[in-house]
């Protein structure tokens, strides 16, 4: 196939999956051609910041990002003209529990923990993700446009999780394609609920070893299908196939390098418990929450776990999070360990993700970490750094535009746009209120549901 | 030599550890936010004596008297008042241990009072000191209809001396505390125990403020006709607790949070004439006229309460400019929170509700002045005025920026956290 054919093929295809989202707000396509910002200062976080910026997008992809003047502009593109604003990366949260713990949160609803056995890696977050729930657009109101939606932290290894882009209305429109997604693991005090029930575990050598048990089972599992393996590459017709195990092949792939092991883990020990099970099975881990990594900050650093850091207002509300404290993500970047900033939405709101990196700042932490913290460090642990996370020619074309600088009290996400599209604009009314909120009134409240409060 | 060093250290801090430490205390700011009537804002220096603001000097070129010990900050504000909060009674670690905010035993406890749960040592008491927090309205918690009395406090803070929670309290008795919506029906109802729905915890209020109002008449009856010692009727200790609120002597705060919930405590309010104020109020722009006409003050917040009960879906982080601007007297209050963050902060919520749309200046009034004013402690806190307590906060940046920072605090004229 030639290759204009081939780009018109994706064309039409791009087109299509557009015309899909219907559920998301009257948005301008920038898929019928090239869109062009220009004006704003642009953090590209692979580089310093740009004063006049420019940002040329097409087929929702970065084409290219640089200074006034210095790029090239396509004749017949959209332009935004984005002056006086600041324009940045979507941002990447890298744990959140949206569409899975939906808005309103009550029995009916809630889908994270299936507290019925403490491992559980079959389970797929995906299946328990409701597209239409508030809390996915007030994430986009916040400028988040990747998400890690994980299952929760009640159990041992809690199930798959799922990385996605907040757009689309059913879940295979969210998905990143190519992607199989993280496996999320817990460990201190959460999984040790099943102990008030008088059932496993009940205390943290539990954990440990339950997760050492299943771990062990894979690895004998993926022996047994090395060996069938081998077996038919000898050209033996008689080997017969191991039995498939639904929750083995996900585990399997943990130990393969192929999915990243998302660990909730707060208190220093139980952080290196988590360093620990991950140097004996050489798997790849993120420490997610890490309320105390900044007590193990070595550790981490010679192993090069990243921390997935939820920044929280106040210490406390559960014992493991009682030394909790804003110089913490600062320290962790001073002793060389990747930090990026997560919402664990519900904990804290997906629309003031970025006040979390801006309390780091307050705490101690660069601006410029800060600003990785929220998008290429948590991009790259979920394996989506070459994708997102930056404004780089070639990468999706996810970007917010600000009212100003992103660490002031006083900016507001003006607009966030996905693959070129734009999911969320502050001036419209009906955008407003997933940023603001009493979006929920409309329902109870017709009469005020458009605009007017 | 050594006793000698030793006497005079045991000396310093048994000064010290008086109420009032007769430190004179010159603070320089950039930006003086007094908070008394007249333009906010510009440079000038703040003096402290004998635990009281002295005098307020307005003017760039300001140089300390001699023997005041100087401190120098970009803004300069009143300590910062939280008018509602569990902070001293419902601790950090979240155990029963430190769990002292809802006796749930039964929907009526309207004779407790916060002041005898109050742990003056509280990890989020200092905690919040350090954010500049110096007065607080400490609160019981949610679950009852009637929850009991809370009292205002002063805070201490991670340099503070040690203190009692009487000698911490500026109000022992400061209001009593009543709860509609969907918490006291969850607490009891679960267990098949009344209020069960939102017309019991009303009838409840109803029932023992109408159990109230008899009580006094039978003592004024008595008193009416001799007071006879042997005729006196005998002592309740929880209607006892109802009289202030009855006469109006004492107010009522109800927290609400959906739009009928508080139509029904102004209802209840008015149906028995009490001062009162609302408190919490998540659907309260939905009736602002109400609220408006009724000339009832509310207690705002926590701005950044979590949206998944149905009862504060509706939340926006424009709720404090909305009330302001249908001329709603208001005050921010950073509320209870059961899990993490166990504590909301003040000066952060202030954060967000100056971002979205009340400015910064007005929600510092929201939080110093007119917090003051509602919880009526004007005379003592609330604004840097010679004669108030010398309760200051000083910033290295504007207060709600993010990246600001706190760089001391001062209560009754002590530091009580310096940021290193």
């Amino acid at each position: 196939m030639h290759w204009t054919a081939r780009i018109g093929c994706v064309f039409v295809l791009v087109g299509c999956l557009l015309s899909l989202s219907s559920g998301m707000p009257a948005q301008e396509s920038a898929s019928g051609g090239t869109l062009v910002v220009k004006g704003a200062k642009i953090y590209p976080i692979s580089g310093p910041p740009i004063e006049h910026g420019v940002l040329v997008v097409a087929n929702g992809k970065i084409v290219a990002v640089g200074e006034e003047g210095k790029i090239s502009v396509p004749a017949g593109a959209t332009v935004e003209d984005a002056s006086g604003k600041v324009l940045m990366p979507g941002i990447v949260d890298s744990h959140s529990h949206i569409g899975i713990d939906p808005n309103p949160l009550v029995a009916d609803s809630g889908d994270a923990n299936e507290m019925t056995g403490p491992i559980e890696p079959a389970l797929r977050a995906l299946d328990a993700i409701d597209p239409a729930d508030p809390n996915i657009r007030m994430a986009t109101a916040g400028g988040v446009t990747t998400a890690n939606i994980l299952p929760g932290s009640g159990n041992v290894m809690g199930g798959q999780s799922a990385y996605v882009k907040l757009r689309g209305t059913t879940i295979e429109q969210m998905l990143i394609p190519g992607t199989i997604g993280g496996m999320k693991m817990a460990n201190g005090t959460n999984p040790k609920g099943y102990g008030r029930r008088d059932l496993a575990p009940m205390t943290r050598m539990e954990e440990a070893a339950l997760a050492r048990g299943i771990y062990e089972k894979a690895q004998q599992y993926q022996e047994k299908w090395a060996a069938y393996n081998k077996a038919v590459a000898a050209g033996d017709k008689t080997a017969k196939a191991p039995e498939h195990d639904l929750g083995l092949d996900p585990v399997v792939q943990i130990l393969e390098g192929k999915r990243i092991v998302h660990n909730h883990s707060h208190r220093a020990d139980d952080i290196m418990t988590v360093l620990r099970l991950a140097d004996e099975f050489h798997y790849r881990v993120v420490v997610h929450h890490g309320s105390e990594a900044c007590k193990v900050t070595d550790e981490l650093a010679k192993r090069h776990v990243p921390v997935s850091y939820t920044m929280v207002d106040s210490p406390g509300g559960k014992l493991e999070t009682i030394n909790i404290d804003m110089s913490c993500p600062g320290m962790l970047e001073k002793a060389g360990v990747k930090v990026a900033f997560n919402t664990d939405d519900p904990i804290t709101p997906s629309r003031l993700l970025l006040r979390q990196a801006a309390l780091a700042v307050r705490g101690g932490m660069s601006t410029d970490a800060a600003l990785k913290g929220l998008t290429i460090y948590p991009a790259e642990m979920l394996d989506l750094g070459d994708r997102v996370g930056s404004l780089q020619a070639g990468k999706d074309a996810d970007f917010i535009i600000l009212s100003g600088e992103p660490f002031s009290v006083y900016t507001h996400v003006l607009q966030t746009w996905i693959e070129g599209q734009k999911v969320f604009d502050r001036s419209d009314p009906r955008d407003l209120r997933y940023a603001t909120g009493g979006f929920f009134e409309a329902a109870h409240y017709p009469s005020l549901a458009e605009g007017g409060k | 030599m050594r006793v000698l060093r030793l006497a005079l250290c045991f000396l310093a801090m048994a000064i010290c550890a008086l109420p009032v430490c007769a430190q004179k205390i010159a603070i320089i700011a950039d930006h003086v936010y007094t908070m008394e009537s007249g333009a906010q804002g510009g440079p000038g220096m703040v003096l402290i004596n004998n635990g009281k603001i002295e005098a307020v000097h307005a003017g760039a070129t300001a140089k300390a008297p001699t023997g005041y010990e100087v401190y120098r900050a970009a803004y300069v504000t009143p300590g910062l008042i939280d008018t509602d909060t569990t902070a001293g009674i419902s601790g950090a670690y979240n155990i029963p241990h430190d769990q002292d905010e809802d006796e749930a035993t039964d929907p009526n406890t309207a004779d407790v009072r916060s002041l005898d749960s109050f742990n003056p040592n509280e990890i989020l008491v200092s905690y919040i000191n350090q954010y500049g927090v110096t007065t607080i309205q400490s609160a019981p918690g949610p679950k009852n209809p009637i929850a009991g009395r809370a009292g205002i406090f002063k805070t201490r803070g991670p340099q503070s001396p040690a203190a009692t929670a009487d000698q911490l309290a500026m109000r022992a008795e400061s209001a009593m505390i009543f709860n509609l919506g969907d918490i006291p029906k969850s607490t009891y109802g679960s267990a098949h125990k009344a209020p069960m729905t939102r017309m019991k915890t009303a009838e409840i209020i109803r029932h023992a403020l109408s159990d109230a109002q008899a009580y006094q008449q039978k003592w004024d009856t008595w008193k009416k006709e001799g007071s006879d010692a042997s005729k006196q009727p005998s002592r309740d200790v929880r209607l006892d607790a109802l009289l202030p609120v009855v006469n109006g002597t004492m107010p009522a705060v109800f927290t609400a949070q959906r739009a009928d919930d508080i139509i029904t405590a102004m209802r209840i309010a008015n149906e028995f004439h009490l001062k009162y104020m609302l408190a919490s109020v998540t659907e309260g722009y939905l009736v602002r006229d109400q609220i408006k006409n009724a000339g009832v003050p509310c207690l705002v917040g926590p701005i950044m309460q979590r949206l998944e009960s149905p009862q504060t879906a509706n939340a926006t982080y424009e709720i404090a400019a909305l009330l302001e601007q249908a001329g709603i007297p208001i005050a921010l209050m950073s509320g209870y929170e059961a899990y993490v963050p166990k504590n909301r902060v003040l000066l952060f919520e202030g954060g967000i509700a100056a971002a979205n749309g009340l400015g910064m200046e007005k929600t510092l009034r929201a939080i110093t002045i007119d917090a003051a004013k509602i919880l009526g402690i004007q005379d003592r806190v609330g604004s840097l005025a010679p004669g108030k307590d010398g309760d200051v906060a000083l910033f290295d940046g504007d207060p709600f920026e993010y990246t600001s920072h706190v760089l001391g605090v001062f209560v009754n004229g002590q530091l009580s956290y310096q940021r290193k």
